[in-house]
């Protein structure tokens, strides 16, 4: 039925989102070091995806409008401008 | 004139067929609430800029002596419990409103549960807080504690603003019932609430759990 699959599809979203958080927490407090810094990063934007793809419904197929093509931009320009800020301070700050 | 509806009109969950002519006045004001979202995801962006940039110095106490990673997990399960609630809460809207005069019961349920969760996360963030100006952190003592301040607590004004928002969505029910202006309300103000647990994940990984390796 319909009105259980939405459930469902919350229930899932939710599930993947507190186990993308407990790996990172469990791992930070135990092993920590480079392989808890690589799972951390891997874990937020997984669990980026799960909140856009099964909170915020937005998917590859099935959109209408630009509206993924909107959050795509919004990525671009805090890619740039991020990336951007770090660039540039991290190179004074080695030339310090 | 007959044609048929879209099913998704706008991002976000769309109120569907069943809610008729509400379900098409929700396009534009639904789109417009998400491009409002979009630039102030990149406010929050600048903010973690500015963060990234900083980093803590030697003379003032750092993530290992301010963070407590108890607490900050506390945040993370009441914000996600919250969003899950937030979610019913629409899914009610959409499925049990259709119609008029439903029943308002179980989406003020929904909704006063959000808000409780809400303030459980703030009670954590402000004990928080207290704990790290006690500790000789406040947002006075250095760059990085400056930048670390108001990211959080910009955060944590978008989440007060988020519990005063469904409060209010609350009191208009009652007195108003679910009629189209709320129910674009409750869209918008969903999407909004999810984006702040989409913010909470990249402070809690970068901010706390970085710090903190």
């Amino acid at each position: 039925m319909e009105t259980n699959k939405e459930f469902r599809h919350y229930l899932l979203g939710f599930v993947l989102a507190t186990v993308l958080t407990i790996i990172p927490f469990t791992l930070v407090a135990t092993v920590g070091g480079k392989i808890a810094f690589f799972a951390l990063i891997l874990c937020a934007i997984l669990q980026l995806i799960v909140h856009l793809r099964y909170f915020l419904h937005l998917s590859f197929k099935g959109q209408q409008r630009e509206d993924l093509q909107l959050v795509m931009f919004t990525g671009l320009i805090l890619l740039i401008m991020i990336g951007g800020t770090v660039w540039v301070l991290g190179d004074l700050y080695n030339r310090m | 004139m007959s044609f048929s509806i879209r099913k998704s009109l706008h991002p976000g969950l769309n109120l569907g067929e069943d809610h008729g002519d509400d379900h098409l006045e929700a396009e534009t004001s639904v789109f417009g609430f998400w491009v409002f979202m979009m630039s102030d995801l990149v406010t929050f962006g600048m903010f973690f800029a500015v963060f990234a940039t900083t980093m803590p110095l030697a003379c003032c106490p750092g993530p290992k002596e301010l963070f407590d990673l108890g607490s900050v997990a506390w945040q993370t399960a009441f914000l996600l419990a919250s969003s899950l609630t937030s979610g019913m809460a629409i899914l009610t809207l959409k499925q049990e409103h259709g119609g008029r005069g439903a029943c308002t019961k179980k989406l003020v349920f929904w909704l006063l549960l959000t808000v409780l969760l809400g303030c459980g996360f703030l009670y954590r963030e402000i004990s928080d807080f207290i704990a790290m100006a006690a500790a000789g952190g406040p947002p006075t003592r250095s760059g990085y504690l400056s930048a670390l301040w108001s990211l959080v607590g910009l955060h944590g004004l978008h989440v007060t603003g988020g519990i005063i928002w469904c409060l209010v969505i609350v009191a208009g029910i009652l007195v108003r019932g679910v009629d189209l202006r709320w129910k674009l309300t409750l869209l918008r103000w969903a999407v909004f609430w999810h984006f702040l647990d989409v913010v909470w994940i990249c402070i809690f990984s970068f901010v706390f759990l970085g710090g903190l390796l």
